[in-house]
């Protein structure tokens, strides 16, 4: 049987996504038993595979030369909400706005990015992003409590469970974050989720370090081209409180920016206390976004000029300096993650045990795994 | 050379524990298993660690990683004869308020960061009621909770590096100070690994703001239905605690009797909740706590007058487990988690248990997290006794099990839990985790035969794992 009829009955209309990668073997699995089919035809004939969400983070990482994409738009189930257990399960084609939407109308957040576009559950994971409300909810990782993942060879592996509490076992769902489908594809997520504040409130500040030294414990400050956010949730009499303190306009609810965009997009990484320093040392021209207590800035430019300088000294801090998105050429002229990390033994270890065939988005992780 | 004499050469011979006595004592943690030890080292620093795992490695000894041996899922008590190393020479501690973060060495007592930082205006958030003598590596190798992880959550979220020693003896930094560090996040799975994955020689963990307002509120109940009712209650109007814990009236006068915290011992149950945070929120919780209470029949309640009240009340819940030794020699402290809508049931067939099996059962627990830990007293002495013991527990798992709970909420696998894993998962998700130790320590020398029960990893399933070059 030729490749193109082994995956003719998971080819389907609606994989037609917009920002799709050039390749002729596009399929979007119904169901897990799907994938787990698709994963091991994949292994047998030894394809490179790039999973596709919403397609938000797709710049991240080494470039790929897919032989099959998978699409995972059809697998948007809600498989199970405890609201008053505070947690859900959905399977991870579900977009980030939708089961955000759907949370909201009884009180809940998953707190995941604020402004998510057409990302997905699962490419949030597999990218291991946060949304700024991280400096007080803590980043996407300690929400996830329970993952269902396909492995490269098509093996359906679950750990965690849908309790928010749980050492049984080797943390897997927390692995799961941030590896980019190294291990597997996230086909399934069990989320911890919050109680949405009664009151919310975002107030614009002159000096967003001072206010992040005055607020207590806020939901996020973030600094966007030199003015500063403030945003508080809690009950009314807690938030009022605050924003006298704060000495800013005040607006009710949380008004997010969208991030900056420009030729090239970066996720700047550097320790809480070196925020300040980093925005200082940004090459001019860049546009930019900073957690203030967090650390983390995403920054847009028109050019790479002034990353080297900037990438070694982040690193030079414990941090990093990670290309986002971006032309293709800039991939070849710098790598897109910098020096990898320690531990890349123990990591290529990892992979090889549950893709062997190096089927899911090979070379997209540091040091070329 | 024999091991001894090699371990001697690296750590001298006082810090090398081969008495018969020396490794009796380091047999066992503070559960109820215990196991051979074939030598006892204290390393003082991440090289030392290196050396020795190289020096028992090249023996063929495994090896049993060590912090104060509180822990009481069988983690420190050696399944095979073992070398065990006693991390709790290494008490380093560096702290960096402007980052919120501290570097400690894995021997540093939990306790002792938190009084250290207090007077800046931080503490480490994971409390375990053993927090006064458990030490943060063994806090980060178990993923250890504590009735405050309900609102800042367990260990895990907060140790942002480990700096570890592999089963090559190569020592490894993972993570970082910065958020989101790049590649496979194998920080987060050494956490809670029970020592399976390396010797964590160094943690760099968060430092959280101390809470400008508390309030502890103790609340007495008719019966469990109602302290359950009134702690779901509370979690549902989206009130999240700084902590919810709950005791059944025989655990309730065995503490009261052990410390006299002031608890009510004509209840059936009582609740011990405190918010903490912002001034006018605490004030707005508090409120909130009341008004659930009253609608589940509260019979009883006191808001903590002052600092000196507040400490009482949380020495008698942190007393619970020694508490106990006033009514048998022996305990065995289970922990389960359920999802927190299926407490009252699970609750009710986990005393049917303890009655058939004739067991003195005792409850204190996190109702507010869904975390059990039913203890029963009994007399190891007595022929038999352990063994209904078990028997006992193995049921509360399975009916945890069946509510759509997990094995353990914080305690660990470790021995004890180990053969009960193929309740919660099948072939496949047992092979990953086997696969994923596998990628650590191909060889088994970390604490083997733990957490995962014999067969695990299965050769047939997936296509072979190639070998020689790959990537």
């Amino acid at each position: 049987m030729t490749i193109a009829a082994a995956f003719a009955r998971y080819v389907r209309s609606a994989v037609a996504d917009t920002g799709l990668p050039e390749c002729d073997l596009m399929v979007a699995p119904q169901t897990i038993d799907e994938l787990e089919h698709i994963l091991d035809l994949a292994s047998e004939h030894q394809l490179k595979a790039v999973i596709w969400g919403g397609g938000s983070h797709q710049g991240f990482g080494g470039r790929i030369d897919p032989d099959l994409v998978v699409a995972t738009s059809q697998l948007n189930r809600l498989v199970d909400w405890q609201p008053e257990d505070f947690t859900v399960t959905v399977e991870a084609g579900m977009r980030v706005s939708d089961l955000e939407d759907m949370l909201a109308d009884r009180g809940q957040m998953a707190v995941l990015p604020e402004l998510p576009g057409a990302a997905t559950i699962g490419g949030v994971m597999a990218a291991g992003v946060s949304g700024w409300r991280r400096a007080r909810y803590g980043p996407t990782r300690d929400r996830v409590l329970e993952v269902d993942l396909v492995t490269g060879d098509g093996r359906r592996v679950r750990a965690g469970g849908r309790v928010v509490k749980n050492v049984t076992g080797f943390d897997l769902p927390r692995l799961a974050v941030g590896s980019f489908g190294s291990l597997g594809v996230i086909a399934q997520a069990c989320l911890k989720l919050w109680p949405e504040p009664s009151t919310k409130v975002t107030v614009s500040v002159a000096d967003g370090d001072r206010a992040l030294a005055t607020a207590y414990r806020p939901t996020a400050v973030v600094e966007a081209d030199g003015v500063a956010k403030v945003y508080l949730g809690g009950t009314e009499a807690e938030v009022d409180g605050q924003v006298e303190s704060l000495d800013g306009t005040v607006v009710s609810g949380w008004s997010w920016e969208p991030e900056p965009t420009g030729v090239v997009g970066w996720s700047l990484r550097v320790p809480p206390a070196s925020t300040r320093s980093a925005i200082e040392r940004l090459p001019s021209g860049w546009r930019y976004q900073a957690g203030l207590g967090v650390g983390e800035i995403k920054a847009a430019s028109v050019d790479a000029e002034g990353a080297a300088g900037l990438r070694a000294w982040a690193e030079s801090q414990g941090g990093a300096l990670v290309i986002v998105s971006g032309p293709a050429a800039l991939y070849s002229d710098m790598d897109p993650w910098g020096t990898p990390p320690p531990g890349l033994k123990v990591q290529r270890e990892l992979i090889r045990r549950f893709d062997p065939c190096r089927v899911v988005n090979p070379g997209r992780l540091p040091g070329g795994l | 050379m024999t091991l001894i004499g090699d371990l001697v050469e690296i750590l001298g011979p006082d810090r090398v524990l081969s008495e018969p006595l020396e490794r009796y004592l380091y047999g066992t943690d503070g559960g109820v298993a215990r196991g051979e030890v074939i030598v006892v080292v204290l390393p003082e620093t991440a090289g030392e660690v290196s050396d020795v795992v190289k020096a028992a490695k090249r023996h063929g000894s495994p090896i049993v990683p060590r912090g104060a041996g509180t822990g009481l899922a069988g983690g420190a008590a050696p399944a095979v004869p073992s070398v065990v190393v006693s991390l709790t020479n290494m008490k380093d501690i560096e702290i960096d308020l402007g980052n919120r973060t501290a570097w400690v060495g894995p021997g540093v007592i939990n306790l002792d960061l938190s009084k250290l930082t207090r007077s800046s205006g931080f503490h480490f958030a994971p409390d375990p009621s053993s927090q006064s003598a458990c030490t943060i590596g063994g806090n980060v190798a178990n993923n250890s909770g504590g009735p405050h992880c309900l609102a800042e959550g367990t260990t895990t979220s907060h140790v942002l590096a480990v700096e570890i020693v592999t089963a090559d003896g190569e020592i490894v930094l993972l993570g970082g100070p910065a958020p989101d560090p790049i590649g496979l996040d194998l920080r987060s799975v050494v956490v809670g690994s029970e020592g399976l994955l390396g010797i964590i020689t160094r943690a760099l963990v968060k430092l959280t703001p101390n809470p400008l307002a508390v309030r502890t509120i103790l609340a007495g109940f008719a019966t469990m239905e109602d302290a359950v009712a009134t702690s779901s209650g509370i979690v549902a109007r989206g009130v999240v605690p700084a902590a919810l814990e709950i005791m059944d009236q025989k655990m309730t006068r065995a503490v009261e009797n052990f410390v006299g915290a002031g608890f009510p011992i004509d209840a059936g149950a009582i609740l011990l909740a405190e918010v903490a945070g912002h001034p006018a929120a605490v004030e707005a919780e508090a409120r909130l706590v009341e008004q659930v209470a009253n609608e589940n029949h509260v019979t009883s309640l006191r808001v903590a007058a002052d600092e000196v009240e507040r400490a009482k009340l949380w020495l008698g819940r942190k007393s619970a487990f020694g508490a106990v030794a006033q009514l048998a020699p022996d305990y065995y402290l289970h922990d389960t988690v359920v999802p927190r809508t299926q407490l009252v049931a699970t609750m009710q067939k986990i005393y049917e248990i303890a009655e058939r099996h004739g067991v003195l059962m005792l409850n204190v627990f996190h109702a507010g997290d869904g975390n059990l830990h039913p203890l029963v007293a009994f007399d190891a002495s007595v022929e038999g006794q352990l063994d209904i013991v078990h028997a006992a527990m193995e049921e509360v798992a399975k009916v945890c099990i069946e509510a759509g709970g997990a094995l353990s909420g914080e305690h660990g696998i470790g021995l004890e839990k180990r053969d009960l894993m193929p309740l919660l998962y099948n072939e496949a998700d047992l092979d990953a985790q086997a696969r994923l130790r596998e990628a650590f320590d191909p060889d088994g020398l970390f604490n083997p035969q733990k957490v995962l029960p014999a067969g695990s990893r299965c050769a047939d399933l997936g296509r072979p794992i190639p070998t020689g070059a790959w990537l």
